[in-house]
């Protein structure tokens, strides 16, 4: 006898992700989620990103890696909040993992979350952690191909940042046909390019999450 | 690789079925996989008889259905299959449609075992 089930086999994080999204929202927390391969810079990234901060700005961190504090040592240094999630083996972060680490942070004092997903361009991609918006890290030293191999995370991110565009005269990526290929998997991504290392382009990046943050709690666009 | 993960919540949600219906034996579950999914179907059937195996749940069936993107032209409406790769619209070529399907991962049915006869 066959009998109809008709439920997502990730049921629990979807439920466990839906409520951090109504916890964020009640808070007016806007909340991105940073996924690409390891060595990316996603860790760099943040790191310019929370430099680039005023003291009194209201951001917060979540880093996840599978061993080692590494990376919340190296975000601790700007003085906002950070945390590490170590996942013991686990290829990505779940909502459970972040409803855990966020037990003890006040949400009401936070504006802005950054969550560093594990370095994966495959698995994190099947977990919402109840973020706002998906960010895919694609960086010149790992192949204009990625879009096209990895598509998954790449349909479900809106934006993708283009990292270490400094290296671009000693290696073969051409940016046209990386954002091409990107454009075939997701028609209506948007693109950033930066330069973590020559600090380049983190304007356009920090406009781009400000637009996006104002678009998230409702404010009129200018 | 988080497939095995996923054969473990699949296999969870057999267990909490047989559980709710007084321990009857479940022959077989189905899933839906989306090839969007970021799940790979080999990968999964693998995890999951590594999963069974020396378990009361040996003989369970996994069976998974494979389903392609499918696309929503935004223009005219039409429905289509997609490659992995988004292509724009067979009927007007718009290059503005929505991505409907292809990411599913879904626990679609169970199968119970047949009760004996009387």
């Amino acid at each position: 006898m066959r009998i109809a089930v008709e439920e997502k086999v990730l049921n629990e994080n979807q439920r466990l992700a839906l409520e951090l999204r109504r916890r964020f929202q009640n808070h007016g927390v806007f909340c991105l989620n940073l996924i690409s391969a390891p060595g990316s810079g996603k860790t760099s990234l943040l790191e310019r990103t929370l430099e680039a901060m005023a003291p009194d700005a209201r951001v917060a961190v979540l880093t996840g890696d599978i061993q080692t504090e590494n990376d919340a040592r190296r975000l601790a240094g700007a003085g906002f909040p950070v945390k590490q999630i170590t996942t013991g083996g686990t290829c990505h972060l779940d909502a459970k993992m972040i409803t855990k680490a966020l037990a003890d942070w006040d949400l009401s004092k936070i504006d802005v979350l950054f969550i560093e997903n594990v370095g994966n361009l495959v698995c994190p991609a099947s977990y919402d952690l109840g973020e706002d918006a998906k960010v895919v890290l694609l960086s010149v030293t790992e192949g204009e191909d990625k879009p096209l191999k990895y598509p998954g995370i790449f349909l479900k991110s809106e934006l993708c940042v283009i990292n270490k565009t400094d290296l671009l005269p000693y290696v073969q990526f051409d940016l046209a046909v990386a954002r091409e290929n990107a454009r075939k998997v997701h028609p209506g991504i948007e693109f950033v390019e930066i330069s973590c290392t020559a600090r380049n382009g983190l304007e356009e990046w920090l406009a781009w999450v400000y637009r996006r943050q104002q678009k998230a709690i409702g404010a009129p666009t200018l | 690789m988080h497939e095995l993960g996923i054969a473990e919540s699949i296999l969870e949600r057999v267990q909490y079925e047989s559980a709710q219906r007084n321990g009857v034996r479940i022959t077989k579950v189905g899933v839906r996989v989306g090839e969007l999914s970021g799940v790979d179907p080999g990968a999964l059937a693998f995890g999951f008889e590594a999963l069974v195996k020396d378990t009361p749940f040996e003989s369970l069936v996994l069976e998974i259905d494979l389903r392609k993107r499918v696309q929503r032209c935004a223009t005219c409406a039409r429905e289509y299959e997609s490659s992995l790769l988004f292509s724009a619209c067979p009927d007007c070529g718009s290059q503005d449609t929505r991505c409907i399907a292809g990411d599913e991962l879904d626990i679609a049915f169970i199968e119970l075992e047949d009760p004996p006869c009387e």
